[in-house]
């Protein structure tokens, strides 16, 4: 058995990958068949006929395997009378195909023609124009002049709206259903469909909410014409005028990889600007698509509220200064602290900031000392399990399917990870075992073969019955996903230990397409865990605050209930906040520092498959504001002389010589590509539509000690007490929502506002009947201390006794971060008096 | 006898008429296909012939246009169709006078007048404004942008038709 | 409103088909019974009913000439003028039967009674023109013959309303 077969195309002979696609073969070896409808990540439906061939079979020899030749020496081939296309055939061994005859060049000819029959001729002001398939296949195939009359074109509407982000111009659409397919097959979310046939075939949509995904965005990239464009970039700029910039979505912890189409912006002062977001490929983290959150939230960036200086705390109030002046006063209060000294990072902080925040705070304490580095948000830990069992090195989801079994626990991917969910789903679309254990109903349930309905506190016990499941002990591979809803810092790390234990208990730790995924809330939160940042530090920290606190990126005071008055009590200590925005964190801080967005700086973040990714500069940085690694550098001088690195590149070399994981991981390594499929890119965007090509590097994985052949040996923890709840208590658990009021997303996309919801609290409907309150009623929701208004959702399936909280939708009262007792109790509604 | 010679030549030009003017007290008459300074043209009820397609500014060898588009409204309208010029500029200096960015114009907006007279004292002046750059209506008509009636003004090119 | 009203014929339905979404179909005769023709509020109870995303129902109805996805006339005539049809005269009888009723294509008379359209082929090229009234078939038309079926259903529809 060869996993090749010989595919004969124009009299060459090729070798393809067995059971490959016609035209994916032909473009592994050099041939461009011309397609429309056929996408690489979508099943053929043979709609657009760009795609025909000329098709035949070559004789084979049964005994030797050797081609019969005809009397001229060449395998004789016996044609099929018509052309066939190429998209819906499947390569066969000796399989022969003609792309230059004048058969097939006419056919294609043809084709282009009726498209453009009724396509209308506004390339100058179509956002497609420039890198459009359409204009491409045009100028190679099409005959120049159309026999068909002008007078005739449909007239139809230009600017029909599929939702509020994506706009469907409904002449420009040549009915290759690449849209509805993506959402139906893809996405799972069937929202786009054709109405009437024929000619007056159209893309409509009649769901309510309408055309509302998280992955909507995805569609316009592979759109074959400009028919679906974002409400974000409608004229933003024509695709020859934007240069790529490699990046790294900064909003959760899959990293997918991106780039920034910059261009100069008058508005903006005649400065290098980011005019959108678009996917860049890495088939094995995000492969073409990106979700709306990272597409559209990238205008933080050039917000006007960011902060541009420097502000010190004077009598009182923050007043500006100058970086000298801020640095100086921290430098000496660190100096004064005598080793009181700590740090707390959010998800959004790169590796090279988190290693000279951490050479700060071992300065000040003259040493090591890792229990003063603190991650944010604290709720999730357990990363050391994911140093040992974290998924293996090389694996990808994309070749899951049959034979692997993906646990998905405490965890709504959908909200958290969104391409993690893509890809999960599509996993299971391909015959994956997906098993989810919440306490509530995710969006993944609905492609999972098994849900296990677990209770809040009840994760261990089910985590138990899993080792017994033949589908989990005997399944080729097991990848398990543990996210950290209705648990506490301790739980989530237990719960780690647990599903560790399963994976070395079936053995399946240190196998490719095997592991553990922390689900963790920010996008380095892993780098923060391999540079030796904790949950534990954190929680001591917050606990018991230092002298000198400094925190970067970490919301605590509006992300969290449990610190709303922490950082008040200010006699004897000192804060120092380095945000992008005036964060309710940062207006109680004694010096505020102004921190540079992803697009202004470059760096490395590692993402929750342990994935070293680099991300470039791509925007002219504003004045003022500087990257935290060269602000604590220079904290490091002032205080003990050292000279700073010169680049993030010398930091992160730095990195790679004291920390074990990143040994060798150099800007140059992550920077480099190899050859990915499906061949995206290049001069032929109608293949995999406008997903960029990777030039900036596909990252490294760093290996976990079972891949390195050590796998440890781990005891399933006990299962702990159940948490007892009194009658008429009831448990607050925060949940993730994909959309919410953080600043750094809050700031970037007016255009989602409306998607972001008012804060709600759901509720059981039981609970809601014993409280009196119904569907839509406003309630005001007691915790830790803090009261906020919530809007009430009534839901069967939430567990009795729970309510259900998603977190920063509402920063004015913030939500607990981890699960408490709480109460609720309803609004009266008070006639008022006219 | 050669200088005579030469003499005899200018005296018999002297009473033909002056080949010479003084300018700039006089002008001569531009030829019709002279390429002076760019003039945006408008449409006849006033609205503008550019649709901020870019053309012209890819178009350009010495890089002199900048265009930033954006989107019309029927509240706000400046040219037919969805798209309008936001921004449209041209830096006179770097200007070789070519004309490519004519023959690149799908919709005839730009055209090259008769105006040589360009002048600056510094370089940001040379940078001509979407402002300087368009003409105004023609008389009695009213400019942009204006409020239109919903639904009319739907193509950018409004009378398109079948290539003869 | 359909699944309380008609439910004794929807579990039928549902009984015949081994998952809901094969129904959409069926389901849609009985909505258009119900209302006359597929209103949006149909579309949405029929995508209820199967448990299915309402644009895909949508897209269903779209698909097939024979749901109404506007109000039409008492008598939803559907005249073929394909190709073949259009050899054996359609196209003339179809303009002339339009003059007839004082309509343009696509439109329905003033009275509510006749909806006219051309439809694409209905396989009954032999018996060219024809029409399809209600989904019942009429074929080798003339002119005459038409105008006698038209007043007869007019006649018929004012007995109707008389009633």
């Amino acid at each position: 058995m060869t996993d090749t077969v010989r595919l004969i195309i124009d009299g060459v002979v090729h070798q393809v990958p067995k059971g490959a696609n016609l035209v994916d073969a032909a473009k592994m070896v050099g041939n461009d068949i011309p397609v429309f409808c056929y996408h690489p990540k979508l099943a053929p439906v043979g709609m657009c006929r760009m795609c025909l061939v000329e098709l035949g079979q070559a004789g084979i020899d049964k005994d030797t395997g050797a081609f019969q030749l005809d009397d001229k020496g060449q395998p004789a081939i016996r044609w099929q009378p018509r052309l066939a296309t190429a998209c819906t055939t499947v390569v066969t061994d000796g399989m022969a195909i003609k792309t230059t005859t004048p058969q097939v060049t006419e056919a294609r000819d043809d084709i282009v023609e009726f498209l453009l029959t009724s396509h209308p001729l506004d390339c100058p002001v179509c956002d497609k124009g420039g890198e459009c398939p359409l204009q491409n296949l045009t100028m190679r195939h099409g005959p120049g002049e159309s026999r068909f009359l002008y007078e005739e074109k449909q007239h139809l509407a230009k600017h029909y709206p599929l939702g509020d982000l994506i706009y469907l111009d409904r002449e420009r659409c040549i009915q290759c259903a690449r849209c509805t397919r993506f959402q139906e097959e893809l996405v799972g979310d069937a929202v786009l469909a054709f109405h009437e046939r024929g000619r007056r075939l159209q893309i409509v949509t009649t769901s309510n909410p309408p055309f509302d995904t998280y992955f909507s965005g995805n569609t316009t990239d592979i759109c074959p014409v400009g028919a679906l464009t974002t409400a974000d970039f409608r004229f933003g700029a024509r695709p020859w005028e934007l240069t790529g910039v490699p990046s790294i979505c900064p909003h959760c912890p899959v990293g997918c990889n991106v780039s920034a189409s910059t261009r100069l912006d008058r508005e903006s002062g005649g400065k290098i600007v980011v005019k959108r977001i678009m996917p860049r490929q890495n088939e094995s983290v995000n492969e073409i698509w990106i979700c709306d959150k990272g597409r559209f939230g990238h205008h933080h960036s050039r917000h006007g509220e960011r902060l541009t200086q420097p502000l010190i705390r004077q009598g009182g109030k923050l007043v500006p200064a100058t970086w000298d002046q801020a640095l100086a006063l921290i430098a000496e209060k660190i100096s004064a602290a005598d080793g009181d000294v700590g740090a707390i990072a959010g998800g959004m902080v790169s590796n090279e900031d988190l290693w000279e925040l951490r050479q700060v705070v071992e300065n000040a304490h003259g040493g090591k000392d890792h229990k003063s580095l603190g991650v944010y948000p604290y709720r999730l830990s357990g990363a050391e399990w994911v140093a040992k069992v974290g998924l293996s090195k090389g694996s990808n989801f994309g070749q899951m399917g049959k034979g692997t079994t993906i646990v998905v626990i405490a965890s709504d991917l959908s909200e958290e990870a969104p391409i993690w969910y893509l890809r999960v789903k599509n996993a299971a679309d391909r015959g994956a075992h997906l098993i989810t254990l919440n306490a509530r109903p995710t969006e993944l349930d609905r492609f999972a073969k098994s849900k296990l309905k677990i209770s809040y506190g009840g994760e261990i016990a089910a985590l138990k019955s899993l080792t017994e499941k033949p589908e989990v002990k005997d399944a080729a591979n097991v990848v398990i996903f543990v996210g950290g809803e209705g648990l506490d810092r301790a739980g989530h790390a237990t719960l780690m230990q647990g599903a560790a234990s399963v994976l070395t208990s079936t053995g399946h730790a240190g196998k490719v397409n095997n592991g553990l995924i922390g689900v963790w809330a920010g996008a380095n939160t892993q780098g923060a865990f391999d540079l030796g940042y904790s949950s534990e530090a954190t929680e001591s920290l917050l606990n018991k605050r230092p002298a000198v606190l400094i925190l970067a990126d970490a919301d605590i005071v509006a992300e969290d209930a449990a610190n709303v008055s922490l950082l008040a009590h200010r006699e004897g200590k000192f804060t120092v906040v380095s945000e992008m925005f005036l964060t309710a964190t940062a207006a109680q801080a004694d010096v505020v520092l102004p921190r540079q967005s992803f697009v202004e700086r470059d760096g490395t973040v590692t993402s929750g498959e342990r994935r070293v990714q680099r991300f470039y500069t791509a925007q002219t940085p504003l004045d003022g504001p500087r990257p935290d690694w060269k602000v604590f550098a220079e904290i490091n001088r002032l205080r003990t002389g050292s000279k700073p690195k010169l680049s993030a590149a010398a930091v992160m070399k730095e990195i790679t010589e004291k920390i074990a994981a990143y040994k060798g991981l150099t800007y140059a390594e992550l920077g480099k590509v190899n050859k990915q499929f499906p061949d995206v890119g290049g001069d032929d965007p109608y293949y995999g539509g406008t997903a960029y090509e990777n030039k900036g590097g596909l990252g490294v994985q760093w290996p976990t000690e079972a891949d390195q052949g050590k796998v440890p040996s781990v005891s399933m923890p006990a299962v702990g007490k159940a948490r007892k709840l009194e009658s008429g208590e009831l448990l607050i658990v925060p949940i993730v929502e994909l959309f919410d009021r953080k600043p750094a997303f809050a700031a970037s996309a007016p255009l989602l506002h409306s998607h972001v919801p008012a804060p709600y609290v759901v509720l059981n409907s039981g609970d809601a009947k014993t409280l009196n309150l119904v569907d839509g009623d406003k309630a005001i929701l007691s915790s830790g201390g803090v009261e906020g208004e919530y809007t009430v959702r009534v839901d069967a399936a939430v567990p009795a006794q729970t309510a259900l909280v998603a977190r920063n939708l509402n920063l004015k009262s913030p939500t607990p971060a981890v699960p408490m007792v709480g109460s609720i109790r309803k609004v009266e509604v008070v006639a008022s008096h006219v | 006898m050669n200088i005579l010679r030469g003499l005899l030549t200018t005296v018999k030009h002297l009473p033909q008429e002056k080949v010479t003017i003084q300018y700039p007290e006089r002008e001569r008459p531009t030829r019709e296909r002279f390429k002076g300074r760019h003039h945006l043209k408008r449409y006849d009820n006033g609205l503008e012939k550019c649709i901020g397609c870019s053309l012209c500014a890819a178009a350009c060898p010495a890089d002199a246009i900048w265009v930033e588009a954006a989107e019309n409204t029927d509240e706000q309208r400046f040219s037919p169709g969805e798209r309008y010029a936001k921004t449209y500029e041209i830096n006179m200096l770097r200007c070789i006078f070519c004309g490519y960015c004519e023959d690149a114009c799908p919709t005839e907006a730009i055209v090259l007048e008769h105006d040589h007279q360009l002048s600056f004292t510094n370089r940001r002046d040379a940078i001509y404004t979407k402002t300087m750059l368009i003409d105004p209506p023609a008389e009695g008509m009213e400019g942009t942008p204006r409020q239109v009636e919903p639904g009319v003004y739907t193509r950018s090119i409004p009378e398109m038709q079948n290539p003869k | 409103m359909l699944a309380e009203k008609y439910q004794e014929r929807i579990e039928k339905i549902f009984a015949k088909y081994p998952d809901k979404r094969s129904a959409i179909m069926p389901l849609l005769y009985v909505a258009q019974e119900a209302y006359g023709w597929i209103s949006p509020e149909a579309i949405n109870e029929v995508a209820a009913l199967c448990q299915i995303d309402p644009t895909q129902v949508k897209s269903i109805a779209g698909f097939y000439t024979m749901f109404r996805e506007t109000p039409k006339g008492k008598y939803w005539l559907q005249v073929c003028n394909d190709l073949p049809c259009a050899l054996r005269g359609a196209d003339q009888f179809y303009q002339e039967l339009l003059d007839y009723l004082g309509i343009k294509d696509g439109e329905t008379t003033a009275d509510g009674v006749f909806t006219v359209e051309h439809v694409m082929c209905l396989a009954a090229c032999d018996k060219a023109p024809m029409l399809q009234c209600n989904f019942h078939f009429h074929e080798n038309l003339t002119m005459e013959t038409m105008k006698a079926l038209i007043e007869q259903w007019r006649a018929e529809a004012k007995a109707a309303q008389g009633k």
